[in-house]
């Protein structure tokens, strides 16, 4: 492999989009985890035989993209450089999808059905899903995922670096300070002042310092997470970088192994990268996967050799961190951000986003939940809570009712459907008691009990915790025992207030975030939903009918005795003759809902 | 300095000051579970929370490592911190219920009983409440990770490796020491001790001192005793070239952090006795050998420790910590004690540069003060049995007769040997310059075995500390501490704990030189060990006993007469006019104050000669005055009447010593 001079690179991006030319179409299929396990990679092999068989392979090319996140509606496909969507796409459908390509038109019943107006949409960016997202860290969704090292530059990467090369140090943490990043880990703090202050501790220390990337979130493409790390190294003065991957992710490991080392090659990493003076190399490493492994110092300590415990302290990572030295840690999506800021200036990317000045950008978001349009969506910061659900989410599935949206993963707090206007930015979701945290927008239908979520967040989060420091270890351990009690029908008066002070000794005293956010998911809903754990606590009844404790089963008049619930309820709980009324014996019932379920006579009712 | 603010108090601390120490220095309580000042702050139980305010920002930190950096205003009772306290003891009474620590802390905070039931709840008074300090201590004092942590969240628990027993324990009982609620217990079955808690109680104070203060004091845990040769050569005591001098220009290329920077593994546990927590014995790992038969590989050396750095570097004139190294390393390997080959050498190069040694006599060797490559090569032939090696591994004393015999030396020149071949009863100097130290010229030359350290260390508290200053003083140390430190031979201690690291307060005791906190700990130690109840006098009297045993074998051995105590002059004072020279201020100074002489038109010979006499006069009346406070009479013959005091009286013992009452008698009269 040549190595690349900044005057390479335009040329390459030329003559890639000269080569693309010469295609009439690019297809592309879906290579995400959620298309991929819904056979993706079968329509790949599929369509490129049948390409091939029509001897059409001058004329199409056929490639796997990137991820999608339209995840419901895999295996996706798009045509380029139109930009025709298709759902749901089966191998049987590929004849068709060849003809209507061969004639220039979209193959409509595949392409997308907005629900209001039960119009086909063809165009990826006319549809709801994707029109109010704004692609800056994602901005290669809808095209292939490069091959090598050409097809990255072609799809914009290192023209950021590029630029940045070209620039003083200094004024490339002013830039970043500038543009108002803020760190995409949770934190939100102002990314460009983080690297101010590393800059002054390594200068006045005289230390090299290190750049890490904290990978425990979100996957992007690999050159441009190397393209920021390199921007940021270069503006303090690093040499070294580090990216921190979970152990768990062994295909993603593979695919940044692959992009460093082709970067390396290319000079892009290594000594005098571009043919200039700087030079900077980045390595991987594993974590052992636990979750607070992601919290900066945890990470360091893991970094070290140590276990992945968070290490009590004041001074800044950015002053004395990894070996000791000045750090700057970033999240992953973070790094990201950056190349697009130094490509297209501070002055845009400061106006990208939607409400606050003070978070300006997009947030990379993973929609779960009871929600027509789960997955993996980026949006301008200050898009309100009810855009993505409504719009972006098409609302709740299977006729839902929203009751709640839990952001931030499981240690954010729950919110109210009065909240759905909330612009989604750092500080108003965390004056209302929730966080952006790691991105997650969890919808939450009438369906589902309040308490017993909460009860799962924090049961999720006792098992999480290092256990180091007593409020995050013993306030857990009691929080999750009071809500297996409450949800159990065991719950107390009192219970609340004492499930509050504790949750609050968490939010002031904990060690770290995990322990200080663990405490969202109670505080909120106690702010939010209180009146559900009263009914809990006082009345014994969970509304949603999920509390197995605290409902139970019985026959109605409508019963006539056909015995199929007797006959199918596995601990013999029902008795009652044939054609007459059976009745369930409600010590024996285990409430599994088999005689709910076999019952055709809607005789058996959920109290 | 940083003024701030604790609960309405203005307090002015150095920058980095922990809020905690602040608060604590100031009587300003804070309540802790997890801290302790011996090792570095954990933060995990989070009760020492303290409500700050910092410009317009206010917040909760942990005081125990919260560092002072710019003007803080501190609440640490504020209704934030209070009620956040206490939810935390509540917590931690709901699964520890009896732990008096946590109970009398909770009870501090209005918490008498478990608000919830718990479902880890141990009702074990002696319960693991999860601090980490036991961990931390073995990892941080001990630097061994013996025990850790494992399990996350409410798994969390303190192991050893695979939860199984782990032999590398040597059971230092560092940690059963710092546990605050005995979860920790030691058991000593092999040594049984009457009393294990007194010892516990006495040892955990060494652990606590040496490491809070050896840092500041000595810093042996990163250098060994290597940390004196700057020292000693900062008071001119450090012996160079054949000790005619006490200090050198060159000496900082041996400062001990050279060897610790570059040489010297840190942080690993002691290599003398796993569980020190002093391990001053230090290695330096991958060191490259130039010389001799493993040239060229890479190897581990034991040490240097201060005497291998003077007598291997600075008395033969050599300043090169390598040399220091690869000395010490084939020393070790072939079996030569690096002192006595340092001061052998020492003697040798200066025979050479005299004249009384050439080419012709060495095998060929230009053996000058400095010359590392000779000296190296006389190493390997010692080690060897070849060639001039031979010779010089027989020693001073021997050299000094051999010498005389086989070149036929003038009287001038065995003369001077004897001035400056630095042996007494044939064993070699250690290496301390002792001119300006009477005392310590008493420890050498009335040492039973020969002039070395181990008996009587004076040099330090005489010359560095000046805690002897009167002839009474020095007299009466070169009873007490030789008897003191045979005490350590016979019960099995390391002296170094004694009087390196000393309690900080030791200065204001009545008797600082002897240590009285620590002589209260041995006293402990012993009584705690046998359950016989002793006290600090009959522990002298122990080593008395032993100590005149000793001074009988030599006689037996046809040793231990005043003649037997004598030593070379160059121990006590200049030699030649060079040296005098070299301090020619401090000697003329001391002529006219101490012995009134009128120095004006006297010659460097007249004044040297004159101190000389005045120095030797001296020496004569400090051994009259230590050997009437140990019991012995004018010749150093223990009287019988001692003997008898000591209960060591034995018809066998009085045979020996009576041949020299007559003898002596006789020559008197």
């Amino acid at each position: 492999m040549t190595r690349i001079s900044l005057e390479d690179l335009q040329k390459i991006r030329e003559r890639k989009e000269q080569e693309d030319k010469s295609y009439k179409a690019v297809l592309l299929v879906c290579s995400g985890t959620s298309c991929s396990t819904s056979g993706s990679g079968n329509l790949l092999t599929v369509l490129r035989k049948e390409i091939s068989h029509r001897k059409l392979s001058q004329d199409y090319r056929v490639e796997p993209s990137a991820c999608i996140g339209y995840c419901s509606r895999g295996p996706v496909m798009i045509v380029q450089p139109e930009g025709i969507l298709y759902e749901k796409v089966k191998s049987a459908d590929i004849p068709e999808i060849i003809d209507c390509l061969i004639a220039g038109i979209p193959l409509e019943r595949l392409c997308h059905k907005d629900t209001t107006t039960d119009n086909r949409v063809p165009l990826l960016k006319d549809i709801s899903f994707f029109n109010r997202q704004q692609f800056i860290v994602m901005h290669n969704k809808g095209s292939a995922v490069p091959a090598g090292i050409e097809d990255a530059i072609a799809g914009g990467a290192y023209q950021g670096l590029a630029k940045a090369l070209m620039m003083d140090k200094n004024a490339v943490i002013t830039e970043i300070i500038k543009s108002g990043l803020r760190g995409r880990g949770g934190g939100g703090f102002p990314t460009g002042l983080k690297w101010q202050s590393a800059a002054r501790s390594a200068e006045e220390k005289k230390e090299p310092p290190y750049v890490i990337c904290n990978a425990s979130i979100i996957e992007a493409e690999p050159h441009l997470v190397i393209e920021g790390m390199a921007i940021g190294a270069y503006a303090l003065g690093a040499s070294e970088g580090i990216i921190y991957l979970r152990r768990e992710a062994p295909q993603v490991s593979a695919r940044y192994n692959k992009a460093i080392q082709q970067a390396r090659e290319s000079g892009l990493l290594g000594s005098n990268i571009l043919n200039t003076s700087f030079s900077f190399d980045i390595h991987i490493r594993s974590s052992a996967g636990a979750f607070v492994s992601g919290e900066s110092s945890a990470l360091i300590a893991s970094l070290s050799g140590l276990a992945g415990e968070p290490t009590a302290k004041y001074i800044h990572n950015s002053e004395a961190g990894y070996k000791g030295k000045p750090t700057v840690i970033n999240n992953l999506e973070t790094w990201a951000n950056i190349p697009a800021i130094l490509e297209r200036g501070a002055d845009w990317y400061s106006s990208t986003g939607k409400s606050r000045k003070s978070s300006p950008g997009t947030k990379v978001l993973t929609m779960t939940g009871d929600i027509v349009n789960p997955g993996i969506i980026e949006v301008p910061l200050g898009t309100t809570l009810r855009e993505i659900i409504y719009d972006i989410g098409e609302g709740l599935a299977d006729q839902g009712q929203l009751k709640a949206v839990q952001t931030g993963g499981p240690s954010g707090g729950f919110l109210p459907v009065e909240l759905l206007d909330l612009p989604l930015d750092y500080e108003s979701l965390s004056e209302a008691g929730s966080m952006i945290g790691s991105g997650n927008i969890s919808v939450i239908s009438h369906k589902t009990c309040i308490v017993d979520t909460v009860r799962y967040s924090v049961s999720y989060l006792k098992d999480e915790s290092c256990g180091k420091c007593t409020p995050c270890r013993e306030g857990l351990i009691a929080l999750s025992g009071i809500l297996n009690r409450i949800t159990s029908g065991q719950g107390k008066e009192g219970d609340i207030e004492l499930m509050a002070r504790i949750a609050e000794s968490m939010q002031l005293a904990s060690l770290c975030a995990l322990g200080q956010t663990a405490a969202n998911p109670v505080l909120s809903t106690i702010r939010y939903f209180r009146s559900e754990y009263e009914q809990h606590i006082r009345d014994g009844k969970c509304s949603a009918g999920v509390c197995k404790a605290l409902l139970y089963y019985l026959i109605n008049d409508n019963c006539t005795g056909c015995t199929a619930c007797a006959r199918n309820c596995p601990v013999q709980a029902i008795a009652g003759e044939v054609k007459k009324k059976h009745v369930i014996d409600q010590d024996k019932c285990i409430k599994c809902g088999v005689c709910y379920e076999v019952c055709k006579l809607n005789a058996v009712t959920v109290q | 300095m940083i003024e701030i603010i604790i609960d309405g108090k203005k307090i002015e601390v150095a920058e980095g000051t922990t809020i905690l120490d602040a608060a604590r220095k100031n009587g300003i309580p804070i309540p802790t579970l997890c801290h302790r000042s011996t090792v570095e702050p954990y933060g995990a139980c989070r009760l020492c929370i303290v409500d700050i305010r910092e410009g317009n920002r206010t917040r909760l930190v942990t005081s125990c490592n919260y560092p002072v950096r710019k003007p803080v205003e501190v609440n640490t009772q504020s209704e934030k911190v209070r009620k956040t306290r206490k939810t935390l003891l509540e917590m931690m009474l709901s699964r520890w219920p009896n732990v008096n620590l946590i109970k009398q802390l909770a009870r501090e905070y209005g918490v008498t009983s478990a608000s919830y039931t718990h479902p880890l709840v141990d009702y074990s008074s002696n319960a693991c409440i999860l601090c980490g300090l036991c961990v931390n201590a073995c990892s941080e004092i001990m630097w061994e990770d013996i025990i850790g942590f494992a399990g996350r969240g409410e798994n969390r628990r303190v192991v050893m490796p695979f939860e199984k027993h782990y032999d590398a324990c040597v059971g230092c009982s560092t940690c059963a020491n710092i546990c605050p609620t005995g979860a920790i217990q030691m058991t000593d079955d092999p040594n049984h001790p009457a009393d294990d808690k007194r010892i516990s109680r006495y040892g955990a104070r060494v652990t606590d001192e040496v490491a809070l203060y050896d840092i500041e004091q000595c810093r042996m845990r990163e250098v060994g005793t290597a940390h004196l040769t700057e020292i000693m050569n900062d008071y001119d005591l450090l012996p160079t070239c054949n000790y005619k001098f006490g200090s050198h220009d060159e000496a900082g290329k041996l400062h001990s952090d050279v060897f610790k920077n570059k040489y010297l593994t840190q942080g690993v546990p002691d290599g003398c006795w796993l569980g020190c927590t002093m391990a001053c014995a230090k290695v330096a790992e991958h060191f490259e050998l130039k010389t001799g038969p493993y040239r060229g590989e890479k190897v581990l050396v034991d040490g240097p420790e201060y005497e291998t750095v003077a007598g291997c570097g600075a008395n033969m004139g050599i300043f090169d910590p390598e040399f220091v190294l690869e000395t010490n390393f084939y020393c070790d390997t072939y079996g030569i004690d690096t002192i006595s080959f340092g001061t052998t050498m020492a003697f040798v190069m200066e025979c050479y540069e005299k004249g009384i040694l050439n080419k012709e006599r060495t095998g060929g060797l230009e053996l000058r003060f400095g010359s590392a490559e000779a000296a190296l090569e006389i190493l390997h032939q010692m080690g060897t049995g070849q060639g001039f090696g031979v010779i010089v591994g027989q020693g001073i004393r021997r050299l000094k007769k051999i010498f005389a015999e086989k070149y036929n030396l003038s009287q001038q020149d065995i003369d001077f040997m004897q001035d400056i071949g630095m042996e007494a009863k044939g064993l070699e100097y250690s290496e301390y310059v002792t001119k300006e130290s009477l005392a310590m010229q008493g420890g050498y030359g009335l040492a039973l075995k020969g002039a070395q350290h181990d008996e009587a260390w004076l040099i330090f508290m005489d010359m560095v500390n000046n805690q002897i200053p009167t002839f009474q003083d020095k007299a009466e140390a070169l009873h007490y501490f030789p008897m003191f430190r045979t005490w350590f031979g016979l019960v099995g201690l390391c002296k170094l704990p004694w009087n390196d690291v000393e309690p900080v307060d030791n200065a204001e005791t009545d008797e600082p030189a002897k240590v009285p906190k620590h002589v209260e700990g041995y006293v402990n130690y012993f009584s705690g060990m046998t359950g016989r109840e002793i006290d600090k006098k009959e522990l002298i009297l122990m080593s008395e006993r032993v100590y005149n045993f000793q001074r009988v074998f030599n006689f037996r051995l046809g040793f231990g007469t005043r003649e037997h105590d004598r030593i070379p002059y160059r121990s006590a004072g200049p030699v030649t006019d060079e040296e005098y020279e070299s301090r020619a201020e401090r000697y003329d100074k001391q002529l006219m104050e101490k012995w009134n002489y009128d120095i004006t038109g006297k010659s460097t010979t007249e004044k040297r000669e004159y101190l000389r006499k005045s120095r030797e006069q001296d020496y004569q009346s400090l051994c009259d005055a230590v050997y009437r406070r140990r019991g012995w009479d004018e010749n150093g013959v223990p009287t019988i009447e001692k003997m008898k005091q000591l209960k060591m009286d034995f018809p066998e013992v009085i045979a020996v010593l009576e041949k020299y009452y007559s003898s002596y008698t006789a020559r008197s009269s």
